[in-house]
C-alpha cells in the first residue's frame, strides 16, 4: 500500500455503461408511473397574474396541473451544509414572483411523457413584466457576503495582509490586468431528473443522481417532516455532475412533493434547455490581478479582486480568490470579492469552484509578469514557491510543484523553448508554448463502508457513496482487494444507496480521501470478526462452518491534522499550440501534464480524470460560453449543439504524469484525490501559449476566432 | 409535440399528391433536422408523409459529364462516393464538415436543402421569431448575433441557412430537380434558397407540394482544384461561423474561370458573382485574391457583434483561393 502509483485497473462499471445495463435515475421503470413536465417562465422578472390551468387541465392525458396557488406544503430544509441543504432556497413555486427566465411556474402530470410536455408547452400564461437585467456590466457590485471556501468553513471575501500599497510603491516591476470569464454550464451528459416514488404517505423512495446520498435523504427528510430513516435515495449511476448534483434543485422537490399528492410515482426530466436555467452554472468574472516584484523576480505584493455574479433567490460567490494565498508567496497580500444580482438561474459549483477562473487571472498575470521581467515562467514560479497557506497560516503537509514544473518542463522539452512571442513557426502557421500552474486542496470528509465475506470467495463492500463517472466502483474494489489480498475480479461494490452506510461526498474531488480509509478499516474489521489473518482463512472458516457471511463495518474520519498542515495538490501544464494567424484557426497540438495528488490508488482512472479535467479546461480556454438575451433575459443557448464543448478533433494526445509522496499526514492512504486538479491552470496555460504564438494576450475567455483576428 | 398522422408514400406522385395544397403536411426522410424542430414545438404539423422508401437513392453519371444524385442518397453515401470525392472533392469535404457522422448516416441530400436555420431566437419559442410566427419581430437584431448574417439579410430576419454541402453546391452550379402538381422543372441550387426580405418565413422557392427528386451537379473541368473551408468555434461538430467553397480554372498563372461561394454569412448560400466576374483574366496572385474578397464582401452589414465575420470571410476567400491556384486540397 505505499507504493505511490497503484495499479491500472480498467472500471468496474464500464461493461454496464457501454452496455446500457446501468440503471440511471430516470430509467427506473415503476408500476403505475406518471410523468411530470415543468412549466417554465417566458419572462425574466416579475410576477405571474394568471395561469390558466382549467385549460391545461383539459389536454389530453393531463392528470394533474401544481402552480404556486396549488403547491403541496413544504418544510424550509436547515441548509447547513452538513445534514440538510438545497441549491436554491427558495422553495418551488414559492409565491408568485418571477426572478430569472425559465424559472419553474409549475408542474403539469400526465400519462406520457409527451402529453405532459404539450401541455405545459402550450399553458397559457399571464405576466407583468419588470426590468431585466442580465448584463454584468450594467450591475451593482457590493462585497461579496461569506463564501463557501475551503474545509466547508465560511471564509470572508477580503482579506489582507501586510501593506499592499506601499509594497507596490517600492516595486522594481509591477503589472495590473483585468481577467474575464464568461457564464459557464456544468451540462453533464445525464441530465437531472428523478423518480419520486411514495410506498406510504410517509415512506418514499428517490431515484435520483446526487452526488451526496446522505445529505440529498436528509434534505428530502427534512423538506417533508419524515425521520430520515423513511427516505430512501437510489443513486448507483451518475452521468456527470461537475457540481450540479449534490443537492436537491427546485425540481427534484417539486417533483416528490407532486408524487406525494398524487400517491403514484413520478418521474421529472429537466430538458436540456430547461437545464440551462434551473440546474447551476458557474457565473461569469471579472478579476483584476496586480503583481509586484524586485529586481529578481522575487513577489512583494499580490492584489486578486473577483467579480461575480447570482440569482436573486440565492447567494453563491465564485471563489476566485481562494486559491491566491496558496499559490505565491508574498508578505504583502490582499484578496477582494464582489457580487452583484442578475435575473440569472442560481449559480453553483461547478468543477473547481472559484478555483479554476481564479486561476486563470493569477497564472496569466503571472506569465505577463515574466515577459515583463524577461524571466522564464518556470523560473518565475520556482522562485516565489510558498511553503505555508498564507491565509490560514499552515505549514503543507506535502508539497512536490517544483517536481512537476521540473519534470514537466523535462517531458515536454521546455529548454528548446525560444523566448520571444511570434518567433516560433511550423510550415505557415505560428507555434506557441505556455505553461501553468495546477493546485487544488486536499478535502476529507467522513465515512463508512460495510463488507461482507461469503463462502463463494467473494468480498461485497458496500457504502452509499457513489461514483458519477470518477471511478469510485473501481478505487473502492482495489482498496478492498489490496487490504483483503484478493483479485479485484472477486470485489462486489454496491453504492449509490441510503440504505448503506454513509459513504459520504463526491464532490470537492474528495471521494477518495474520504471512503478509501473507511474501506481498509471495514477490511480489516471484517477480518478480526472472522478472527482470520487473510480473507482466504475466512473463507475456509465460511465453507468449514457452514455460516453465510463474515460481516463488519468500518469508518474513517479526519482527525487534528487540519490545525497542524494545510493539505493541498499540486501540478504543472505545458501546451503547444499551433495559430494559422490569416484565417484565425487555433489548434492545441500537444499537453503534458504533471500532478502532485499523493498516492494514487488506480493509475489508469486517475490519469483519465486528470485528462478530463484537462478536456474541460480547454473547452473553457477556448469554447465555452452561454450568453443571455439582454432584452429578455433568455439564455439563448439551449443545448448541447449551441454550448460548446471540445469535440475529439479539438484535443491532442494529453501525456500525464504523477510525482510526489503519500501525504501520510493527510490519511493513512496518503491519497489528496485527483479530479478537479485537472482542469486547474489549463485556461491560463492556453492563453499563455497563444500570446507566445500570436504576441496577442487574451483576457476574455473564451479564446474564439474573432478574438484572434 | 403536437400528434400527428403518419404515412409512407410508394411513388413520388403520391407524395405531391397528398401535400399539395395542405400546409400541415411535410415530408420525413431521415428527420434529422426536422424531429428536433417538433420535439422544440417550431413545426406543428399535422401528417408526416414518409418519403424515405422511394426510389431515389442513386448516384449516376449524366450524358453531359456530370453526376445525378439522388434526393434519398445520405450525406455519408455522396461524400464517400469515390467519383464524386475524386472529381469534386469540394463537395466531398464540405459534406464531411457539417454535422457528425452519425446525423450524416441519417441524414438525405434533398432533407440537407431544407434543413432550417439554427438562428438561437428561431429555436426557442421563448422568442418572437418572424421566421417562425410571421410578424412578431426579430429580438436577434439587437440581441446576441455573433453567428448572424452580414450579407443579404433584412430588417425582419438576420438568421443564415446552415448548411454545408448546399455551399458547395451553389459554387459548382447545381441544379435541383422537383417534382409537383404541375410536372418536373429544375432550379438552380442558387435560386433554390431565398433571401428573407418581408417573407423570412419562407426558406426556399418550392411551391406547395413540391418534392426534391435529384440534384444534379454538371461537368466542371476545374472542379478538382475545389477547395471547401469552414472556419467555425470548434474543430469538429459546429456550424460555420464563415465557409468558402472555391475553385479556379488556371492557364499558366491566368484565371479563366472562378467560383466563390459562401457559408454562415447569409439567409442561402452565397455566390460572389462580381467576385468571380472580376477574377477572370487576372493573374492568379495575393494581391488578386485580396481585391476579389474585399468585392465580395463589399455589401456587407454587420450586425453589432458579428462585425468579424466581415474580416475573417475576406481572409477564407483569400485562402481559398490561393489553395485553389495550387490545384486544391485541404485549406
Amino acid at each position: 500500500m505505499n507504493q505511490i502509483i497503484g495499479p491500472s485497473v480498467s472500471r468496474k462499471d464500464g461493461r454496464a455503461k457501454v452496455t446500457g445495463t446501468a440503471t440511471y435515475g430516470a430509467e427506473h421503470q415503476l408500476p403505475d408511473l406518471v410523468h411530470g413536465y415543468l412549466i417554465t417562465a417566458k419572462i425574466a422578472h416579475g410576477r405571474i397574474l394568471n395561469i390558466d390551468t382549467e385549460a391545461v387541465a383539459r389536454s389530453p392525458g393531463v392528470i394533474a396541473v401544481f402552480t404556486h396557488e396549488n403547491m403541496p406544503r413544504v418544510f424550509a430544509p436547515a441548509n447547513d451544509w452538513a445534514n440538510a441543504q438545497i441549491y436554491e432556497t427558495r422553495l418551488p413555486l414559492a409565491d408568485d414572483r418571477v426572478h430569472y427566465a425559465g424559472q419553474i411556474i409549475g408542474l403539469v402530470v400526465a400519462d406520457t411523457l409527451e402529453r405532459a410536455r404539450d401541455a405545459a408547452h402550450s399553458a397559457p400564461v399571464e405576466y407583468q413584466t419588470d426590468a431585466v437585467l442580465v448584463e454584468a456590466d450594467k450591475a451593482i457590485y457590493e462585497d461579496s457576503p461569506p463564501w463557501f471556501g475551503e474545509d466547508f468553513q465560511f471564509q470572508e471575501g477580503t482579506f489582507e495582509t501586510g501593506d499592499f500599497a506601499a509594497a507596490t510603491a517600492g516595486a522594481a516591476v509591477a503589472i495590473e490586468a483585468t481577467y474575464t470569464t464568461e457564464t459557464e454550464l456544468n451540462a453533464p451528459m445525464e441530465p437531472h431528473a428523478l423518480v419520486a416514488h411514495w410506498q406510504t404517505n410517509d415512506s418514499i423512495t428517490i431515484y435520483e443522481p446526487t452526488q451526496w446520498v446522505r445529505v440529498s435523504q436528509g434534505t428530502y427528510a427534512e423538506l417533508f417532516g419524515l425521520p430520515t430513516e423513511r427516505v430512501r435515495v437510489v443513486s448507483p449511476y451518475v452521468g456527470g455532475a461537475f457540481g450540479s448534483k449534490a443537492f436537491p434543485w427546485p425540481h427534484g422537490i417539486l417533483c416528490v412533493a407532486v408524487a406525494r399528492e398524487l400517491q403514484r410515482p413520478l418521474k421529472v426530466v429537466v430538458s436540456r434547455r430547461q437545464m440551462t436555467a434551473n440546474t447551476g452554472h458557474r457565473s461569469q468574472t471579472e478579476q483584476t490581478v496586480r503583481l509586484a516584484t524586485n529586481e529578481t523576480g522575487q513577489l512583494i505584493a499580490i492584489e486578486h479582486t473577483a467579480r461575480t455574479c447570482t440569482s436573486p433567490v440565492e447567494v453563491f460567490s465564485e471563489p476566485c480568490t481562494a486559491i491566491t494565498p496558496v499559490m505565491y508567496a508574498t508578505p504583502n497580500l490582499k484578496l477582494g470579492q464582489e457580487l452583484a444580482v442578475l435575473n440569472v438561474g442560481t449559480p453553483t459549483f461547478m468543477r473547481a469552484p472559484g478555483e479554476a477562473p481564479g486561476m486563470f487571472a493569477l497564472e496569466s498575470a503571472m506569465d505577463e509578469l515574466a515577459w515583463e521581467l524577461g524571466l522564464d515562467p518556470v523560473e518565475l514560479r520556482l522562485r516565489n514557491e510558498t511553503q505555508a497557506h498564507q491565509r490560514r497560516r499552515r505549514p503543507f503537509s506535502t508539497k512536490n510543484f517544483a517536481d512537476c514544473l521540473r519534470t514537466g518542463a523535462e517531458t515536454f522539452g521546455w529548454s528548446q523553448r525560444q523566448m520571444q512571442p511570434r518567433s516560433q513557426q511550423q510550415g505557415d502557421r505560428l507555434v506557441g508554448w505556455g505553461m501553468a500552474a495546477a493546485t487544488f486542496p486536499g478535502l476529507r470528509g467522513a465515512a463508512t463502508a460495510k463488507v461482507r465475506l461469503l463462502p463463494d470467495e467473494t468480498a461485497h463492500v458496500l457504502t452509499s457513496a457513489n461514483d458519477m463517472g470518477t471511478g469510485a466502483y473501481t478505487m473502492i474494489a482495489i482498496t478492498a482487494a489490496e487490504t483483503l489480498g484478493l483479485l479485484v475480479e472477486n470485489i462486489q461494490v454496491e453504492i449509490g444507496d441510503s440504505i448503506m452506510p454513509d459513504g459520504g461526498l463526491a464532490g470537492g474531488s474528495q471521494m477518495t480521501a474520504t471512503l478509501a480509509p473507511a474501506v481498509v478499516n471495514a477490511c480489516q474489521a471484517v477480518l478480526e470478526r472472522a478472527n482470520a489473518e487473510t480473507a482466504q482463512q475466512a473463507f475456509a472458516s465460511l465453507q468449514a462452518s457452514g455460516r453465510a457471511a463474515y460481516e463488519a463495518t468500518g469508518s474513517a474520519a479526519p482527525g487534528e491534522e487540519g490545525t497542524q498542515f494545510a493539505f493541498q495538490s499540486w501540478g504543472a501544464h505545458f501546451c503547444e499550440v499551433t495559430v494559422d494567424e490569416e484565417i484565425a484557426r487555433l489548434q492545441i497540438t500537444r499537453w503534458v501534464a504533471v500532478m502532485d495528488v499523493g498516492r494514487v490508488v488506480n493509475a489508469k482512472a486517475a490519469a483519465s480524470q486528470i485528462r478530463g479535467g484537462i478536456i474541460m479546461g480547454i473547452g473553457s480556454a477556448l469554447m465555452e460560453e452561454c450568453h443571455f438575451d439582454p432584452a429578455s433575459g433568455h439564455p439563448v443557448v439551449y443545448d448541447l449543439a449551441t454550448y460548446h464543448f471540445p469535440a475529439h478533433a479539438d484535443i491532442p494526445r494529453i501525456e500525464v504524469t504523477f510525482v510526489g509522496e503519500p501525504d501520510l499526514n493527510f490519511n493513512p492512504l496518503g491519497v489528496r484525490g485527483a479530479g478537479e486538479i485537472g482542469i486547474m491552470g489549463v485556461a491560463p496555460a492556453v492563453a499563455n501559449a497563444v500570446y507566445h504564438a500570436t504576441g496577442k494576450r487574451i483576457r476574455n475567455l473564451p479564446i474564439l476566432p474573432n478574438k484572434l483576428l | 409535440m403536437k400528434n400527428f398522422a403518419y404515412g409512407r408514400v410508394s411513388s413520388v406522385e403520391e407524395a405531391v399528391d397528398r401535400a399539395t395544397g395542405d400546409r400541415n403536411a411535410v415530408y420525413i426522410a431521415g428527420g434529422t433536422n426536422l424531429v428536433d424542430r417538433l420535439k422544440a414545438f417550431l413545426d406543428e404539423p399535422t401528417q408526416l408523409l414518409d418519403i424515405s422508401r422511394l426510389e431515389m437513392k442513386r448516384i449516376e453519371p449524366t450524358p453531359e459529364g456530370g453526376f445525378r444524385i439522388g434526393a434519398l442518397v445520405t450525406n455519408t453515401d455522396l461524400a464517400n462516393h469515390a467519383e464524386v470525392r475524386r472529381q469534386y472533392p469540394l463537395l466531398s469535404r464540405a459534406i464531411l464538415a457539417g454535422a457528425s457522422q452519425q446525423i450524416r448516416n441519417m441524414a438525405t441530400v434533398g432533407g440537407n436543402l431544407m434543413q432550417r436555420t439554427r438562428c438561437p431566437y428561431y429555436y426557442d419559442t421563448a422568442f418572437a421569431c418572424n421566421k417562425r410566427q410571421p410578424d412578431t419581430g426579430c429580438p436577434a437584431i439587437d440581441g446576441v448575433n455573433r453567428t448572424h448574417a452580414i450579407l443579404g439579410a433584412s430588417e425582419r430576419c438576420v438568421a443564415v441557412n446552415p448548411s454545408d454541402m448546399s455551399v458547395a453546391l451553389a459554387a459548382l452550379d447545381a441544379i435541383v430537380e422537383v417534382q409537383g402538381e404541375q410536372g418536373q422543372r429544375e432550379i438552380p441550387l442558387v435560386d433554390f434558397h431565398r433571401l428573407p426580405g418581408n417573407t423570412p418565413d419562407r426558406d426556399t422557392n418550392l411551391e406547395s407540394g413540391e418534392l426534391i427528386t435529384a440534384i444534379t451537379l454538371p461537368a466542371l473541368s476545374f472542379a478538382q482544384s475545389g477547395v471547401y473551408l469552414k472556419l467555425r468555434d470548434r474543430a469538429s461538430y459546429a456550424f460555420a461561423l464563415v465557409s468558402v467553397a472555391a475553385a479556379l480554372e488556371l492557364s499558366g498563372d491566368q484565371i479563366r474561370n472562378a467560383r466563390i461561394a459562401l457559408g454562415g454569412v447569409a439567409h442561402k448560400p452565397w455566390r460572389a458573382s462580381e467576385a468571380e466576374a472580376f477574377l477572370q483574366g487576372k493573374t492568379a496572385e495575393q494581391s488578386t485574391f485580396e481585391q476579389a474578397a474585399d468585392m465580395a464582401l463589399q455589401d456587407a452589414q454587420p450586425l453589432s457583434y458579428n462585425g468579424f465575420k466581415v474580416d475573417l470571410s475576406r481572409r477564407a476567400i483569400r485562402r481559398a483561393l490561393a489553395v485553389s491556384a495550387r490545384g486544391g486540397g485541404i485549406a
